[in-house]
């Protein structure tokens, strides 16, 4: 142990850095399966640990700090942009090292996180992470996790190296379009972000074939098959070919296994594999102008073209003062943040697209139905589901019914005959599937199909819940005639309806 | 009425299953209970077993083989459960799963299925969490040293991955409840002895030193969390405050 003074030098480091690094959300340790090894220290859960949870309820998995946040970039959303006056400090690459092994021996932790601000230029930052990286796995003998951010406008040398090192790699979008990131973030353009998260896909996939796994990453259990979803294998081939040159990984898919020895078998490492966990990446909430569909949309197509592992979205917190932003203070939207996740899911695992969701002439989810009921009572035709003979992916879409509780019901229908006590116990939410289902022919309680009856239900459900979560402050303020389900103002017409009892 | 009260432990709670199912008094009058932790009836007969080597072992045996490997890993993280209706819900599982073999594990429909299932589920969970919220401490030998008071017996479960994990470190963790501990001793393997609670004192307190990653722990910890978005409901959901008892942050 250092020595009381060095103690406090690093515990300020730590208290800046992590401070400065708390506004980035991917914390998540899951994705790669690596056990341990006599020699070594650590080992890795496919299905991620969380250690603890912070006073705001997000997990903490992964000892996420920056190595420094001094800047030469000054994006108007970020406290550590140039022009703003906060403390500033750096760690050095052994510093980095000690605190995440003795952190890990200690299991506060299930490895690092490593982002940064630009320090004096993108490679040398980027050579200073993998400096961090390298003494981590190779003097340390460290085999848990290690998350990579990539610098933008850094080499794509340095990102290879980097990435043979780490589990996974992110580059953060920040904002969904090219305009918005010309706005906030001058020094940054759409290019200097897609470019290095094409590399990175470019490299998974190189490595992935290498060891004989398919191109694209592994999804949840029977994600890939389902007709509709945005994993669909057929469908990647298909879009490859007719994008010609998209990627640049159409001459790997079809040069066919074992053709090539591609760089990670080369190394000598004993982790070879380029990211096994995959990449990610992240968008602000509420900064500017865009609405959810447009996010999905984006979400969406980087699943589909890069292949990403997670998107992951955060709330805008107004943190600087700048003419082009919400006000400081205005708080983080956190309802509309927690909707997109759940459309997130619905997307990864419940083979839903973002089309279904939303339309342009729809383009916010509903503040009070979570997207899945909001989806179901807009498509009373598909109901009610009969669960004895409903196949899997039917199931799926069922309001109250999750991927796991489908699957129990899949296995246990086969051996026999199930009532509403049993799905209850299966794992099903029957205050939500009581509407949408039939049960050998019968409903559980005799409820008619009409949205707005419906829709009254589910709404009395989950009221207080969104009251909770979005503090009753970033939205509006319930009035005597509004109209639950729309997100729109109430018209003319609705008040009619009101007043009439139609409603 | 017949009940058979077993001790608590594996050996013990196969050998009271094995003595009920001998006993031939037919499966609805005969009831396999915990020593410690049942309700005296009255018109009941009681029985206790004492834990047997060989007849644990044959009900082990029958169940890997009758019905199946994963059927015997259910049973045995329901009996690790605290509930002092596990010995009998094992029971009544195991009068189904001999008949149906191997898909009993699917028919959940079952009531004496699913109720050992969701004991092992509980456990499981359980089991899944000390993963995440045990803490070592650094004593001043350079062991580290956990302290746990888990509802369900886990330190069994909990063992193999920090075995894996850690490899070169002496660690123990110590349940203080079961006054029981896995020990792991450097390059070894680890093994789960009776720890006393005055020996662990004894222990705690010849080496017992804290040293600054601790705190720097706590310093992190409470930096981490975004002020903008406090949601003690939410860290409690996740976090329950039972847990809270031995973890570093919260101390």
């Amino acid at each position: 142990m250092e020595s009381g003074q060095g103690m406090t030098e690093l515990q300020e480091k730590l208290r800046i850095l992590s401070d400065a690094a708390k506004y980035d959300v991917a914390c998540t340790s899951s994705g790669v399966d690596r056990a341990g090894k006599r020699d070594s220290i650590g080992n890795s859960l496919a299905a991620g640990i969380c250690h603890s949870f912070a006073s705001d309820g997000r997990c903490i998995s992964l000892l996420k700090i920056l190595l420094t946040n001094h800047c030469i970039y000054d994006c108007k959303y970020c406290l550590n942009r140039r022009s703003n006056d906060v403390k500033r400090a750096a760690f050095t690459p052994d510093e980095v090292c000690s605190l995440t092994i003795e952190f890990y021996r200690r299991n506060y932790i299930e490895g690092l996180f490593l982002s940064s601000g630009v320090f004096r230029s993108p490679n040398d930052t980027m050579e200073q992470i993998y400096e961090v990286v390298y003494k981590l796995r190779k003097i340390h003998r460290f085999r848990g996790y290690v998350h990579v951010k990539a610098i933008p406008g850094a080499d794509s040398d340095i990102l290879d190296e980097v990435g043979l090192l780490a589990d996974r790699m992110s580059v953060n979008l920040e904002l969904p379009t090219a305009d918005s990131l010309r706005l906030l973030a001058p020094h940054k353009s759409r290019d200097s972000i897609l470019k290095p998260m094409s590399r990175i896909q470019k490299r998974i996939v190189e490595s992935r074939q290498s060891m004989g796994q398919t191109a694209r990453l592994e999804r949840a259990w029977g994600v890939k098959g389902l007709s509709n979803g945005i994993f669909k294998e057929e469908d990647y081939q298909e879009r490859l070919l007719a994008a010609g040159t998209g990627t640049g990984i159409e001459n790997r898919e079809n040069s066919g296994a074992g053709g090539n020895r591609l760089r990670p078998l080369e190394r000598g490492l004993d982790i070879r594999t380029f990211a096994p966990a995959g990449q990610s990446t992240q968008m602000i909430v509420g900064a500017t102008p865009e609405s959810d569909y447009h996010m999905m949309m984006v979400t969406q197509a980087l699943y589909r073209q890069y292949d990403l592992k997670r998107v992951f979205f955060s709330a805008y917190i107004g943190l600087n003062e700048d003419s082009a932003l919400p006000d400081p203070g205005s708080p983080p939207p956190l309802l509309r943040e927690h909707r997109l996740y759940q459309a997130d899911w619905l997307l990864r695992f419940y083979g839903f697209q973002a089309e279904e969701l939303l339309s342009e002439e729809r383009p916010n989810f509903n503040v009070f139905l979570d997207p899945k009921c909001d989806w179901a009572v807009r498509h009373l035709e598909y109901f009610p589901v009969e669960i004895m003979k409903a196949d899997y992916e039917t199931l799926l879409r069922v309001p109250g019914i999750g991927a796991k509780s489908a699957r129990r019901i899949y296995n246990a229908r086969r051996l026999g005959r199930l009532d509403f006590p049993d799905l209850k116990r299966l794992g099903v939410v029957l205050k939500r599937a009581h509407y949408f289902i039939t049960l050998g022919g019968r409903q559980m309680f005799p409820v008619s199909l009409e949205e707005n009856r419906i829709t009254a239900g589910l709404i009395s459900d989950s009221r207080k819940k969104n009251w909770e979560l979005s503090h009753g402050e970033c939205y509006r303020q319930l009035n005597l005639f509004d109209d639950m389900k729309l997100e729109a103002v109430p018209e003319v017409e609705d008040f009619r309806k009101a007043a009439g009892g139609q409603l | 009425m017949k009940i058979f009260l077993c001790e608590d432990s594996l050996e013990g709670i196969f050998t009271g299953i094995y003595e009920a199912w001998a006993s031939g008094l037919g499966h609805e009058n005969v009831r396999v209970l915990m020593k410690a932790q049942y309700e005296p009836e009255l018109f009941a007969e009681y029985e206790e077993v004492k834990p047997d080597a060989e007849k644990s072992e044959k009900v082990a045996n029958s169940i890997q083989k009758k019905i199946s490997g994963e059927a015997f890993r259910v049973v045995c993280r329901a009996a690790f459960s605290e509930k002092a209706k596990r010995a009998d819900a094992i029971y009544r599982f195991l009068i189904e799963g001999f008949h149906y073999g191997a898909v009993i594990l699917r028919l959940l429909q079952n009531p004496a299925v699913a109720e050992v299932f969701a004991l092992a589920r509980k456990v499981a969970n359980e089991a899944h969490q000390y993963l995440e919220f045990i803490r070592f401490e650094q004593l001043a030998n350079g062991i580290l040293f956990a302290t746990i008071s888990p509802k369900s017996r886990v330190v069994t479960l909990v063992a193999p991955h920090f075995a894996d994990r850690f490899p070169r470190e002496n660690w123990v963790i110590y349940d203080d409840g079961r006054e029981e501990a896995a020990i792991h001793p450097a390059g070894g393997d680890w093994v789960v002895a009776e720890f006393p609670k005055e020996r662990a004192d004894l222990f705690l307190e010849a080496y017992g030193a804290s040293d600054g990653y601790e705190g720097l722990w706590k310093v992190f910890f409470h930096t981490i969390g975004i002020k903008e978005r406090e949601n003690p409901n939410c860290q409690r959901n996740f976090l329950p405050l039972w847990y809270r008892k031995h973890m570093t942050e919260f101390l």
